[in-house]
């Protein structure tokens, strides 16, 4: 998976310190026998601006392996995501980000 | 018999039966219940202003939980403070949702722009989210279960009559995003 929607972080203050904002988070969608895949793609490339391309690869990645890393950022902006996703009825949940979804 | 929704050069047009959005209505002011507080918002006026909310728990009823799901993985602490910030404000969007679609139905024709295409969308997917809890669709196996029960002479109970209006509000969120999809796609 390709997905790097994360912030460049800043090298030249070397004495900043990794403070909890600065450690990348990522939107985690779970897959679910009931939302539709056109409706998952709908979503990912109407509230994402992802390409269509790219809405299915990742909608395709939620359906056969249950879920997937659909965004990463600043804990704060994954939030704001979770509860947008929730809206749509998408399962989502925020974790910090390590190994690839 | 509804017909599916078509993109046009208006917004997507739609056609529903009588006895089919008298269905919806119900279906739609149904959900409105479940979603609505059972607590009027904080007396602390500022609180209420931002949403927040300090008395909120997580739901029990499970069909309630799947609208209004845990946002921290394996971090109930982290997920009730979540709760508390963005519950309330969540229930109101999705109220706000429903209660657009079913004065939508009033309309005698249904012509969607893109806002209210996106207000419809929601409203129908959580029907059909609730409905699936009701239904015990907890994998794909369950969803071909109930996607098999297709004929209205069989509802001759409960769980059948559910499933084949699962499949009919199915069909029709399906036609929907199909018409949404295509109005992406002709604006890139």
């Amino acid at each position: 998976m390709s997905v790097s929607t994360a912030p460049e972080t800043d090298r030249d203050q070397s004495t900043h310190e990794l403070s909890s904002p600065d450690i990348p988070w990522e939107l985690i969608i779970w897959n679910d026998p009931v939302n539709l895949m056109s409706y998952v793609s709908y979503v990912f490339q109407s509230y994402f601006g992802y390409s269509e391309a790219k809405a299915a690869e990742l909608m395709m990645q939620v359906h056969t392996e249950g879920k997937s890393a659909v965004a990463h950022g600043a804990k704060e902006k994954m939030e704001a995501h979770a509860v947008a996703m929730h809206g749509f009825g998408l399962w989502a949940t925020v974790q910090k980000g390590g190994g690839r979804g | 018999m509804a017909k599916a929704f078509n993109p046009g050069r208006r917004g997507i047009t739609g056609f529903l039966e009588p006895a089919e959005r008298d269905l919806l209505r119900k279906l739609f002011d149904d959900i409105i219940t479940i979603l609505e507080p059972s607590r009027p918002a904080h007396e602390d006026p500022l609180a209420a202003l931002i949403g927040l909310d300090m008395d909120v728990a997580v739901p029990t009823d499970p069909a309630l939980l799947r609208l209004l799901p845990d946002a921290v993985m394996g971090d109930a602490d982290a997920s009730l403070e979540f709760r508390q910030l963005t519950e309330r404000s969540l229930r109101e969007s999705k109220i706000g949702a429903l209660r657009a679609a079913t004065l939508d139905l009033d309309k005698d024709k249904l012509v969607l722009d893109a806002e209210a295409a996106g207000l419809w969308s929601r409203a129908l997917n959580d029907v059909r989210l609730v409905l699936a809890q009701r239904l015990e669709i907890r994998d794909e196996g369950d969803a071909e279960r109930v996607h098999q029960v297709q004929d209205w002479g069989e509802a001759d109970d409960v769980e059948s009559y559910l499933s084949l209006v699962y499949n009919f509000v199915s069909w029709l969120q399906e036609s929907l995003v199909q018409a949404m999809l295509a109005g992406l796609k002709s604006s890139r």
